[in-house]
């Protein structure tokens, strides 16, 4: 999930595992060109260990690739978004604590990443199912303030109320409002009952798109109770261009 | 680390404890090791050391052209007249334009990152020296520029960045051969280094003349 360098050629990482939830160890020596380790603990890499139980750290004795996610390695746009989805699964886990369902959805999430057509939309089912496995689905269906089931109408997302408010409740508090069309509305609904390949050639637009992503970060934010740092890489590099030149990028003549 | 974790040192000893304790890969015990290590060392060797570390903080800048570190404005590569001024090779860190010289397989200028775009540890190609390194390709002599990040992922991603940036531009990009390393077992080796090395393989040219001879 997370790498730092230690030492003169060692390596402090930040592992997801079903059984433990988050474990740092250290792999020695992982920085060296010959290492047996190196080549398998990079980031955002699908690996058995072997784990040398330790005081303070533990250490990594072997490793041996599942899936290294190729696919998505090799395209800048997919890298930014796996990384997300890593860093949004290490917020949400805690160390020692079985975390299953995250480990398995992540795993599932940048299997897709790597050969998906559409990977907004697998960022944006995979917020939402992260959200729901550990128990902040946003309410869709009624409203967040008065418990009414929601009929179409002006509604509005709040973020701190945890879902969906009714056009009589949205005055209420002095939280942030963001808007939710109707088809906005339909779209969060479906994400939140499907499995991703349903979800894949799902049409969203532009407006609605929009609206989905504000309120899935403004809620992932409010559950998390901070940022996510790899937010803004991923925000630069979807507003490039398929091909051709880049923002700040030179051309000729520049 | 704070003054807790050593109760019985004395004020100095403690202060000297957490400096060591700040450096990169030095845990607690290592920094009390070093302190008592240091206690014991000869004054003039102290002084020695305390002199170094002076001089670097005083004398050592950025070179105004690669960025790598120097004592004059201009480091030795970038001043030296038999370089290939029409190749850049970019790496991360000063240490890689070290690693890269000892190979003596290289003659042309560098241009030193200073850390590779890392999005979970908050570093974005705003905090690189990115800026600088378009600025020189502005300069139509440079015709190849030569990626030398590290080959993980944040290395790899550094480089794609870079070439969406300068691609446009024309120059012909290259990078570090990837692959299997010098003296390693095949066995041992992870799947994405055997693929690329699989992908990279060359042909082996035999020398009908010289072996005839």
């Amino acid at each position: 999930m997370r790498h730092l360098d230690l030492g003169e050629a060692d390596r402090l990482l930040w592992l997801l595992t079903p059984q433990r939830g988050v474990l740092r160890a250290t792999a020695r020596g992982a920085r060296k060109p010959g290492s047996k380790l190196g080549g398998h603990i990079d980031l955002l890499c699908y690996v058995k260990l072997s784990i040398r139980e330790g005081r303070d750290l533990h250490g990594v004795s072997q490793a041996d690739t599942v899936d290294a996610f190729r696919g998505m390695r090799t395209d800048i746009g997919r890298v930014s978004r796996g990384l997300y989805m890593a860093e949004l699964a290490q917020q949400v886990s805690v160390e020692d604590a079985p975390a299953p369902a995250v480990f398995r959805l992540l795993v599932n999430g940048l299997g897709w990443m790597a050969t998906t057509e559409s990977p907004d939309a697998l960022i944006r089912w995979y917020v939402l199912r992260l959200l729901t496995i550990t128990g902040f689905m946003p309410e869709f269906g009624s409203c967040a303030e008065c418990g009414n089931v929601l009929e179409p109408g002006d509604h509005v997302f709040s973020a701190e109320r945890g879902g969906l408010v009714c056009p009589a409740c949205r005055s209420q508090g002095s939280d942030v409002l963001h808007p939710a069309s109707l088809g906005t509305i339909k779209v969060l609904r479906h994400l939140a009952r499907s499995d991703y390949p349903a979800v894949a050639a799902l049409s969203v637009g532009e407006e609605e798109r929009r609206q989905i992503e504000r309120i899935l970060r403004a809620h992932a934010s409010t559950v998390l109770d901070r940022g996510v740092r790899s937010s803004a890489f991923l925000d630069e590099i979807r507003d490039w261009p398929e091909a051709g030149p880049v923002p700040g990028g030179l051309h000729r003549g520049s | 680390m704070n003054s807790n974790t050593t109760p019985s040192a004395a004020p100095p000893v403690a202060r000297l404890i957490e400096a060591f304790n700040r450096l990169p890969g030095v845990g607690p015990k290592s920094a009390q090791r070093l302190t008592y290590f240091m206690i014991r060392m000869p004054r003039e060797e102290a002084e020695a050391l305390a002199e170094a570390l002076l001089s670097v903080k005083d004398r050592i800048v950025l070179c105004s052209i690669c960025l790598n570190i120097t004592e004059s404005p201009e480091c030795s590569v970038c001043t030296n007249a038999r370089r290939d001024r029409t190749r850049i090779c970019v790496v991360e860190e000063p240490l890689d334009v070290l690693a890269i010289e000892r190979t003596r397989a290289y003659a042309g200028l560098y241009h030193v990152l200073h850390g590779s775009i890392s999005p979970v540890n908050g570093i974005g190609a705003d905090q690189l020296k990115i800026r600088e390194l378009l600025d020189r390709l502005r300069d139509e002599s440079v015709t190849e520029l030569i990626l030398a990040t590290n080959p993980n992922l944040e290395g790899e991603a550094t480089s794609m960045y870079l070439q969406r940036l300068i691609s446009p531009l024309g120059i012909k990009i290259t990078r570090l051969a990837r692959g299997l390393s010098s003296g390693a077992d095949l066995e041992y080796a992870d799947e994405m280094t055997l693929a690329n090395a699989l992908e990279g393989r060359s042909e082996i040219v035999i020398d009908r003349e010289a072996s005839a001879g």
